[in-house]
């Protein structure tokens, strides 16, 4: 069937409603990212999780107090605040 | 060669009362120009003071825009992310109280934070970056709108908001490492701030010299509170008493006592009518806030004048007060009350009106004002007592006065301050905040945390006093414990600074657009009001009129209309 047939519309649309149950995909990935590693543990006991393993030890002694994690929090809630007017700032 | 500042003696030896009486004068003869001008030198000194506004600035100030509005809302949004920079640094101040070497991977980088440097930036960050940007914003919203004009410069105040935020950054920095590359930036930053001030009170002055009508009181508490801080610093400088403790301690207590309490009260005042569509409850206790908070000493603050003695350069100096200052000055504090009680008691009725609820209690903002006027005076008694032990020989209680000035801040302060911001946002913006459940969320995020936070820490700066009194010299692992505590608990004002923050930013871009008219009435500026169908007193009330205002009726006849006979 060509492209300029009845049958097609020829052009891209982007919905601007989002489906409640969107989250619930976002949600199901997360679990199975979880479940994966969880399984990598049972799988290959004692061995370091590829590419994770040799990134962390760089952080040692830098996130080594419980601070760091409110301060993470923190600069999340900053870099959203920035993403916002950027993105407002930008958009049409 | 050393200057001898100490060319006034009025008070024979005693610098701090010395202070105070020229401090009271000066102020008796700001208040006389202002209601009498400078005669023929008024046009001249008008004119040349909006030429170095605008003109002066050459391209510089077409940068900015000069909108209505424009200047309130710039100021409004870089005050809120202050406080998230304000409170950060307050949370991971009282986080090292009780864990020293938390942050010690920072010093890689040449950054080796102290709980007390952290604190203190934290302080310089909240009063002049948080607290002091808002209410600057809310005067210049204010301000004209009591003087039935417009602002004598919008773009000027819109650029020096930005010369302000450069000003407390230094300011921040310097509370860290106050000398770099040789060279005490306390100054630079004090310099900085000292000339955006200047350009603001100008501003505002040159506003206010057009004012079509007589200027109320939150007005003049406004007005009052913004001129009191420089000359509160002449006062001290020329005297000689900024280079003691005690004259250090005196002019930290008189900028908080008038920039920062009388501003956010006249601030409070007037959003407290606008907000609840009441009248002001009592112009007689307006009248007591504002002579009270010129005249006395405000005990809300540090038991030290470290602030003011590093801005202005001088060597730091310990408070030892004679016995005849720690008379005089806990007699001020004392005194202080009086105003602190009328603000409590003209915030709450005006709010709560004529009936028992608030017409709209679910509005931004009028949440932070009654938490401000709920915990004003508890606060205001407890650094009552803490600063007058602290002009005692031996004081006590000085353990707790950094979480005290704390709880000034984040319990008094910048709810007044931030509450107001959040009011006027919509009137200032033409759009509302984008969500009223989030602002009711980070209100409670921000109140909750800084009052259950704050809380915690002071019980264990109590157990820290207790195990040093006891001369136990094991330190007790239950007052870090304590301490860890509070101080995650105070990690939900950071939350709440920055859901505020994000629900102004997306408010601007997709708010709700305001009816300006609607959102910007007050009772405080109505002087007449048109009945033109029978309605009820309580609606009028609402509409802005108060006591005094005239109902004028407007005739209407039943009669068809027809052309106008020339």
């Amino acid at each position: 069937m060509s492209e300029g047939g009845s049958g097609t519309v020829g052009e891209f649309i982007q919905g601007e409603d989002e489906p409640s149950s969107s989250w619930v995909i976002l949600a199901f990935g997360l679990v199975t990212s979880l479940a994966l590693l969880v399984l990598h543990g049972i799988l290959y006991p004692g061995r370091d999780l590829p590419v994770i393993s040799e990134i962390l030890p760089v952080f040692e002694g830098v996130f080594d107090s419980g601070i760091w994690f409110f301060i993470l929090g923190v600069m999340i809630g900053v870099f959203a605040i920035i993403a916002t007017m950027m993105t407002e700032a930008t958009s049409e | 060669m050393a200057v001898n500042w100490e060319i006034l003696d009025i008070v024979g030896g005693d610098q701090a009362l010395t202070s105070m009486f020229l401090f009271w004068g000066l102020m008796l003869l700001t208040y006389f120009l202002m209601q009498n001008g400078l005669s023929i030198f008024n046009d001249v000194t008008k004119s040349m003071s909006l030429f170095m506004l605008e003109k002066a600035l050459g391209p510089g100030i077409d940068l900015v825009e000069g909108r209505e509005g424009s200047a309130s809302k710039t100021w409004f949004i870089q005050g809120m992310l202050w406080l998230i920079a304000a409170s950060t640094l307050a949370f991971e101040g009282l986080w090292l109280k009780q864990d020293p070497t938390a942050l010690h991977s920072l010093s890689a980088w040449g950054y080796d934070p102290t709980a007390s440097s952290l604190l203190y930036a934290s302080n310089f960050a909240a009063l002049y970056g948080g607290v002091g940007m808002l209410l600057v914003g809310s005067s210049l919203h204010i301000i004209p709108r009591l003087s039935g004009t417009d602002l004598a410069s919008e773009r000027n105040a819109t650029l020096v908001s930005f010369l302000w935020t450069l000003a407390v950054v230094i300011l921040v920095i310097a509370a860290h490492d106050s000398v770099i590359l040789g060279l005490n930036i306390f100054l630079i930053g004090t310099a900085m701030h000292t000339l955006g001030f200047v350009a603001i009170a100008i501003n505002l002055l040159l506003t206010v010299s057009e004012r079509k009508v007589a200027l109320p009181i939150p007005g003049w508490l406004i007005m009052m509170g913004v001129l009191a801080d420089p000359i509160s610093v002449v006062a001290t400088v020329l005297t000689g008493s900024i280079q003691t403790g005690t004259g250090q301690w005196l002019l930290a207590q008189m900028v908080g006592g008038t920039f920062f309490f009388a501003t956010a009260a006249g601030v409070a005042l007037y959003v407290s009518s606008s907000a609840s569509g009441n009248p002001l409850w009592s112009r007689s206790l307006g009248a007591a806030t504002l002579v009270g908070a010129l005249a006395t000493v405000n005990p809300l603050g540090a038991s030290n004048g470290r602030m003011a003695a590093d801005m202005l350069g001088v060597t730091f100096e310990q408070l030892q007060p004679s016995s005849q200052d720690g008379i005089a000055m806990a007699f001020l504090m004392a005194l202080a009350m009086i105003p602190v009680m009328a603000l409590v008691a003209n915030l709450m009725m005006t709010l709560r009106g004529g009936d028992a609820f608030i017409e709209n209690p679910d509005s931004a903002g009028i949440p932070e004002l009654n938490l401000g006027a709920s915990m004003l005076l508890p606060l205001a008694a407890a650094c009552l007592f803490v600063q007058s032990d602290a002009l005692s020989a031996a004081p006590e209680l000085s353990g707790m006065s950094a979480t005290m000035l704390l709880m000034a801040i984040w319990l008094v302060l910048v709810p007044f301050s931030l509450g107001a911001a959040l009011h006027l946002f919509p009137t200032v913006t033409g759009r509302s905040l984008l969500s009223r459940n989030r602002a009711r969320w980070a209100y409670w995020m921000m109140g909750g945390g800084a009052l259950l936070g704050l809380t915690v820490s002071v019980m264990s700066d109590l157990i820290d006093m207790s195990l040093i009194e006891a001369a136990v010299e094991d330190p007790s692992a239950l007052s870090a414990d304590v301490q860890a505590v509070g101080a995650i608990l105070f990690y939900g004002t950071a939350v709440g600074a920055i859901m505020h923050s994000l629900n102004a930013v997306s408010g601007l871009f997709r708010g709700t657009m305001e009816d300006a008219d609607r959102a910007t009435s007050s009772s405080i500026t109505m002087d007449d009001y048109s009945l033109v169908t029978p309605t009820s007193v309580r609606k009028i009330l609402a509409g802005g009129a108060d006591l005094d205002t005239t109902v004028v009726p407007v005739g209407e006849s039943d009669d068809a209309g027809g052309p106008t006979e020339l």
